[in-house]
């Protein structure tokens, strides 16, 4: 029996094998490198601007002082609505596609839409929105630019619902209808409790998807220089604001852009960690 | 009865090898029986003792039969036939068995009546009745082996014959008895004989209900013919000297 | 499959013994998956308070027979039952049957066990405030009711608030059982229920089911001959979608009537 150490065959595999493991250990810090620099690039610029003001001033003229308060505000306005119209929209379709309709055509038909709706460019949906809303009412608004972002939210959660509802064994479900539950409390009361964790952080996905686009917002609930809460008028939002400030001449201006870019990576980052916690508490169970 | 064989192979091979044991315990029991007879028979001390001998044998199987009885039980776990198979070896080995003992006992009755005159027409009665059971035996066990419940119904109910013989045998042997008593000695070894010789035609007949119980999986529902009705024969009155 | 010199079971063969009740009644079921027939004119009866179980090699059709029983194949589509199930009397398989009533009468529990995703209380609970209107103090003797039932209630009487799903393998399908009982049924399938679990956990099960069956009327698969054997008063043998032989069970494991019976129950098919 030829010992593996004199085997050539052997030792061009043990080679290869390392070959590979430096390849994939490259790419991973190649990778990992643009990330850092990404995020190292933000915090040396945004953290200079990073004072109280930030939170409780308006967005100044050029020149002047001021802070980030409006579009805070509006951002998590328009957000909040946004989940609000998108979110259950979204789980009472996923809940259809993977409980009452999981085998029917119309199910395939809505899955292909939504997998393609869910990489529709941002700015296609501020356009429509435009073309429905803000052309009808006359005028930009916080309920366009919120009904914009729904639209963002909806394929994401139908998407992430389906397929934490499809994960949910089916034993589980005959479980509990061998108990004469009927199939609205199965849902309910059995498959929900079981893929909260995934629908959740479906949810908490999306979020962090909209809170950085900008284009969609642009056409419908544009901007607003001061401090609102009018949802019938334009309202500001931070990417907007990063946009404007960003693309202009002045100093300060572009000061607060980098600080509101931190900011919206700051609270995508969050987000995306709580997601990853709630993923991994589901897999204790 | 079986057309396929066992999946696991082992199985198969414990199974046939418990039948070759009592196949081979059979022809010992049948070999011992035979030559006890003739030892009788022929005032033969040598043949006696050498049946005396073979019937340990005959033991040394049982106690192997019975313990891989009970370990293929513990680990087979058998159902139906192969169940009632196990059973069946575990019963027609003690049957056997005893009828080593008896076989042995009729030898040892030889050896005490060495020597002494034998009535020829007692001698026939006891050699017939002799064979008679022994063809019992040999037929029982083929049909054990061919596992043939009506040849084994056959022995059942021949075992009247054997058990008519007997009858008849007593009461001969009571007579002689009477007649002189010089006899007494070599009568009651020979009745002990003839019992022994119809106790081994009821063994035989233990084993018929074996193999019909092995084929059938159910008892034989008549009644057992008991045909030995000695217990009950009255003493025949001295006749006047 | 040449079963023409063999007697299937065709016609209802066995007349209930004296002081026997049958409590379900299978009469000339057919089962599709689609077009593939997977039962083929099934007839059987279960007999109250006692312990029927069917064995056969895989694929035979047992588990799809047991899942006619509470319909649960319904919730499926493409899987269908011709043919009748009397359940005291009435046909569970008429479409006007209410399947959920018909569920809690006829409870079953699962091959993997499956305890919900909430609390010990709340798992028994569940299914009782389904049917029942109950105060607290009440749903409380009950829950622990049912416990006792499952030869549960000395290992989690401490910890009803832990989530079901931190129980042993055994205690968890121990808690199905108890889940089952709780809402009162009358027959209970259970789907080889003791697959997945250890030697001690299956014997426990096993106690279980002898003590059950005093007030109901249990069914199981197993594809275990000797726990079959062990637990059952009643065994059908069925092989290919067909029901071959049906007797009480010291009958198919002493003496079985058909010789594919007696290959299958001594590991002779070949």
């Amino acid at each position: 029996m030829v010992s593996p150490g004199t085997n050539a065959r052997y030792s061009r595999r043990r080679a290869s094998n390392l070959m590979a493991t430096v390849l994939s250990i490259a790419a991973a810090f190649f990778g990992l490198a643009w990330l850092a620099s990404i995020l190292t690039v933000l915090v040396v610029k945004g953290v200079g601007g990073l004072t109280l003001a930030v939170f409780t001033e308006m967005t100044p003229p050029p020149g002047g002082a001021g802070g980030l308060l409006n579009p805070i505000v509006g951002s998590l306005i328009l957000t909040g609505l946004a989940v609000l119209f998108g979110t259950p929209l979204g789980i009472l379709a996923g809940t259809y596609m993977a409980e009452y309709g999981r085998y029917s055509k119309l199910t395939m038909v809505v899955r292909f839409i939504n997998d393609i709706l869910l990489s529709a460019p941002s700015i296609v949906i501020g356009l429509f929105v435009y073309e429905l809303m803000v052309a009808r009412m006359g005028h930009f608004s916080a309920w366009a630019g919120a009904v914009a972002l729904a639209i963002l939210v909806i394929p994401v959660v139908v998407r992430t619902t389906e397929d934490m509802l499809l994960l949910v064994p089916n034993t589980l479900r005959e479980a509990s209808a061998a108990l004469g539950v009927p199939q609205w409390l199965v849902i309910r009361d059995v498959a929900y409790r079981a893929a909260r964790a995934g629908i959740t952080t479906g949810i908490l996905l999306a979020v962090a998807r909209i809170t950085g686009e900008t284009a969609p917002l642009l056409f419908t609930a544009l901007n607003n220089q001061f401090f609102s809460w009018n949802l019938n008028g334009p309202m500001s939002s931070l990417p907007v604001v990063i946009f404007q400030f960003a693309l202009s001449p002045y100093e300060d201006w572009q000061q607060l852009a980098w600080t509101g870019a931190l900011l919206i990576t700051a609270a995508v980052l969050g987000l995306s960690i709580l997601a990853r916690m709630l993923a991994s508490k589901k897999v204790l169970t | 009865m079986d057309t396929h064989e066992h999946i696991v192979k082992s199985y198969e091979e414990e199974l046939s090898s418990l039948n070759n044991k009592i196949a081979k315990m059979g022809g010992l029991a049948e070999q011992v029986v035979g030559q006890s007879i003739d030892a009788l028979d022929g005032r033969d001390p040598d043949l006696a003792g050498i049946t005396i001998q073979q019937d340990e044998v005959i033991d040394e199987l049982e106690k192997e039969i019975e313990e891989q009885a009970v370990v293929m039980i513990a680990r087979r776990q058998p159902m139906a036939y192969d169940l009632r198979q196990i059973m069946a070896a575990l019963r027609i080995s003690t049957d056997l068995e005893r009828i080593g003992d008896l076989g042995k006992n009729i030898a040892k009755r030889a050896l005490a009546v060495v020597g002494e005159q034998q009535p020829k027409q007692l001698m026939l009665g006891l050699k017939h009745m002799g064979e008679l059971a022994l063809g019992q035996l040999k037929e029982v066990l083929d049909a054990y082996i061919e596992r043939d419940a009506d040849r084994a119904l056959k022995v059942w109910y021949k075992d009247e014959e054997i058990d008519a013989m007997y009858n008849s045998l007593f009461r001969e042997l009571l007579t002689y008895m009477m007649e002189d008593p010089r006899n007494i000695g070599l009568c009651t070894h020979l009745l002990f004989g003839a019992k022994n010789i119809e106790r081994i035609g009821d063994h035989a007949t233990n084993i018929a209900e074996t193999v019909f119980f092995l084929v059938h999986g159910s008892a034989i529902t008549d009644q057992r013919p008991k045909g030995d009705h000695t217990s009950s024969t009255p003493v025949p009155m001295r006749s006047a000297s | 499959m040449n079963l023409a010199i063999q007697t299937n079971v065709k016609e209802r063969t066995e007349t209930p013994a004296e002081g026997l009740e049958e409590k379900i009644v299978v009469r000339h079921l057919n089962f599709y998956y689609g077009e593939f027939r997977a039962l083929a004119d099934n007839n059987v009866n279960l007999y109250a308070n006692k312990v029927t179980a069917f064995i056969g090699p895989s694929g035979c059709g047992k588990s799809t027979l047991l899942r006619v029983l509470n319909r649960i194949y319904d919730l499926y589509p493409n899987q269908r039952a011709e043919g009748e199930v009397l359940l005291d009397g009435e046909n569970i398989l008429k479409p006007t049957q209410d399947v959920n009533l018909l569920r809690a009468k006829v409870g079953m529990v699962f091959q993997k066990p499956t305890p919900f995703p909430m609390t010990i209380y709340e798992n028994i609970a569940f299914g009782l405030r389904l049917y029942e209107q109950l105060p607290k103090s009440e749903l409380d003797g009950r829950v622990e009711d049912a416990l006792r039932r499952g030869a549960l209630w000395d290992e989690v009487k401490d910890k009803l608030g832990a989530s079901g799903l931190s129980l042993s393998g055994g205690q968890q399908q121990r808690l199905c059982i108890a889940r089952t009982v709780a809402i009162r049924p009358e027959v209970i399938l259970l789907d080889e229920p003791c697959s997945a679990l250890d030697p001690i956990s299956t014997a426990k099960i096993e106690e279980l089911i002898d003590v059950l069956k005093r007030e109901y009327t249990i069914a199981i698969v197993t594809h275990n001959m000797q726990q079959a054997a062990r637990t059952s008063d009643y065994t059908a043998f069925m092989y290919l979608g067909e029901l071959v032989e049906f007797s009480d069970t010291t009958q198919i494991f002493t003496n079985p009537k058909l010789e594919k019976t007696q290959d299958y129950i001594t590991g002779r098919f070949g």
